[in-house]
């Protein structure tokens, strides 16, 4: 009982410790060539020297920071977007072929032109992420603010709402948790996206050193490279997790209150 | 006494040419201010509908609603809806508070923290004292419906407009809910019209019952209650001039389901 408790608060640490030991078993055992599958103190001094060097946190800020601007660039215009078709059914059914058209495009086939329109700076990434990031808050915004139902619009409508205050005011809160499973689900795309995009367009960031160091057969540098990758995935969660708190905290206690 | 709402030969269809389904076939029946008016008529003869047109969110094919004098174009400032499915109705991102203060929307005159009062009121008013900071899917049905109620009579209402709403309580909160129902009613002055397929409750609560007839829906009978201004779960219903009322609107009901065709009860 005490140790159930013990590992329901901690249990992202001990599933992450889980990892670690299921990692050192399996290199220890020499289940995979010792050459491609390091055990974790090869793995940890790999990363404690990119660290020293200063190289870590410089390719890594850029990395982050590009998936941060993409997301906040890509949910913006995808729940704008969303509010548009609510407001203009018009548009959301012109919208709609585009959408499909262009959503199952891999961010990896979108950079080599980019790079040609765009260089090799600040705009390509921004470009590449916001054109796969975009869907989840717009599909999810668009389907949840339609789906608001009569009952709320009619009770909007008792109290004099005019339509623009029925979408502000009632249906994009009511929206708001979709949409933010939507941003959630954006900002994993986004990681993979600049990642790619780095690789592909070579000049900085966690992408371009994580395939410097695979050529250069810097191993456990690449591993502790993707660890970095998975952390990112955290950091941005728990970012876009303050603001889910703020917006939809009544959502989430509506959800969660099950005793 | 002054009339508070009338409708006047209101028709609706739904659907054009062959395939047009008639749902109101010339409704008319008028509403005194102070009145309690109950809807009843056979299962799907339109009711909802009705109420809707005359909340003004139902647009009439032929006819017209007149609130205090003026014909309905919309909703108007004045007339509050109950809603049947509370859940909905109250929203679920705002505090009970903060639903009823937001009734109070149209109103321009009070301060942010004269509203609050007001709310709080409010809400004493329907037994929610102390339930201000909770969220409504923190209550039960019945109280969820108090809110709904407390923000309908936030909007200064004059005349509310029940949709069934006690449908989804349990039997006891239905009783408790009647009662306070009737009260609120007389404390805050207002003209209430109620649809709900409960005979009992329709007359229970009414000063008439106006009964419809199935699809296309007239008006069949107008009944008067003339059981007094106070009513009590247990004596009124026991009282033989209730159970004569109820005996002829469940009757005249009961005729239209016996006309009924067996292919279309389904």
């Amino acid at each position: 009982m005490a140790l159930e408790r013990w590992i329901l608060r901690f249990r992202s640490l001990v599933s992450l410790a889980l990892i670690l030991a299921v990692w050192q078993g399996v290199a220890m055992l020499e289940l995979g060539p010792r050459k491609y599958f390091p055990p974790i103190p090869d793995v940890a001094a790999g990363f404690w020297s990119m660290l020293l060097s200063g190289e870590l946190l410089a390719g890594d800020s850029l990395t982050l920071g590009r998936a941060l601007v993409g997301i906040v660039g890509s949910s913006l215009i995808g729940i704008g977007l969303a509010l548009l078709g609510e407001m203009v059914p018009a548009f959301r059914s012109a919208f709609r072929p585009i959408a499909a058209i262009v959503q199952p495009i891999p961010p990896a086939a979108l950079v080599p032109m980019a790079i040609f329109m765009l260089g090799l700076g600040f705009k390509l990434y921004a470009f590449v992420i916001i054109l796969v990031t975009i869907w989840p808050p717009y599909l999810n915004g668009a389907a949840a603010l339609a789906a608001v139902g009569d009952v709320e619009v009619k009770t909007g409508r008792m109290l004099g709402l005019s339509e623009r205050d029925i979408l502000f005011r009632i249906k994009l809160p009511a929206a708001w948790p979709e949409i933010f499973a939507g941003i959630r689900y954006a900002a994993t795309i986004s990681l993979i996206a600049v990642v790619v995009a780095e690789m592909l367009a070579g000049r900085d960031g966690l992408g371009f050193m994580l395939i410097r160091k695979a050529f250069a057969t810097r191993i456990p540098e690449v591993y502790a490279l993707m660890f970095v990758c998975a952390f990112n995935g955290v950091v941005l969660n728990a970012l876009i997790n303050l603001l889910r708190w703020r917006i939809t905290g009544w959502h989430m206690r509506m959800t969660e209150r099950t005793p | 006494m002054e009339t508070m709402l009338e409708a006047r030969e209101l028709a609706k269809s739904y659907g054009t040419g062959a395939g047009a389904l008639k749902i109101l076939d010339g409704i008319s029946f008028s509403v005194k201010k102070g009145e309690f008016v109950s809807i009843v008529g056979p299962s799907g003869c339109g009711k909802t509908t009705l109420l809707m047109a005359l909340a003004g969110l139902l647009k009439p094919d032929a006819g017209a609603v007149s609130f205090k004098g003026k014909v309905l174009t919309g909703p108007s400032a004045g007339i509050a809806v109950v809603f049947q499915d509370y859940s909905r109705s109250l929203f679920a991102w705002k505090s009970n508070l903060e639903n009823v203060v937001f009734g109070m929307i149209r109103n321009t005159t009070l301060s942010k923290a004269e509203k609050r009062a007001k709310g709080r009121e409010l809400l004493a008013a329907v037994g929610l004292d102390g339930f201000a900071d909770h969220y409504p899917w923190q209550l039960s049905g019945g109280m969820q419906q108090r809110v709904a109620i407390a923000r309908g009579l936030a909007s200064e209402s004059e005349l509310l407009l029940l949709d069934e709403p006690l449908a989804a309580v349990d039997a006891q909160t239905r009783a408790d809910m009647q009662d306070l129902l009737l009260e609120l009613a007389e404390r805050f002055q207002q003209t209430c019209i109620l649809v709900t397929h409960d005979v009992d409750e329709a007359v229970y609560m009414a000063d008439r019952v106006v009964v419809l007839t199935r699809r296309p829906t007239r008006v069949d009978h107008d009944i008067v209650v003339d059981l007094g201004d106070r009513r009590d779960q247990i004596t009124t219903r026991e009282d033989p001039r209730f159970l004569e009322i109820r005996h002829d609107v469940m009757a005249a009901i009961r005729r239209f389901r016996a006309e009924t065709p067996l292919a279309e009860k389904a």
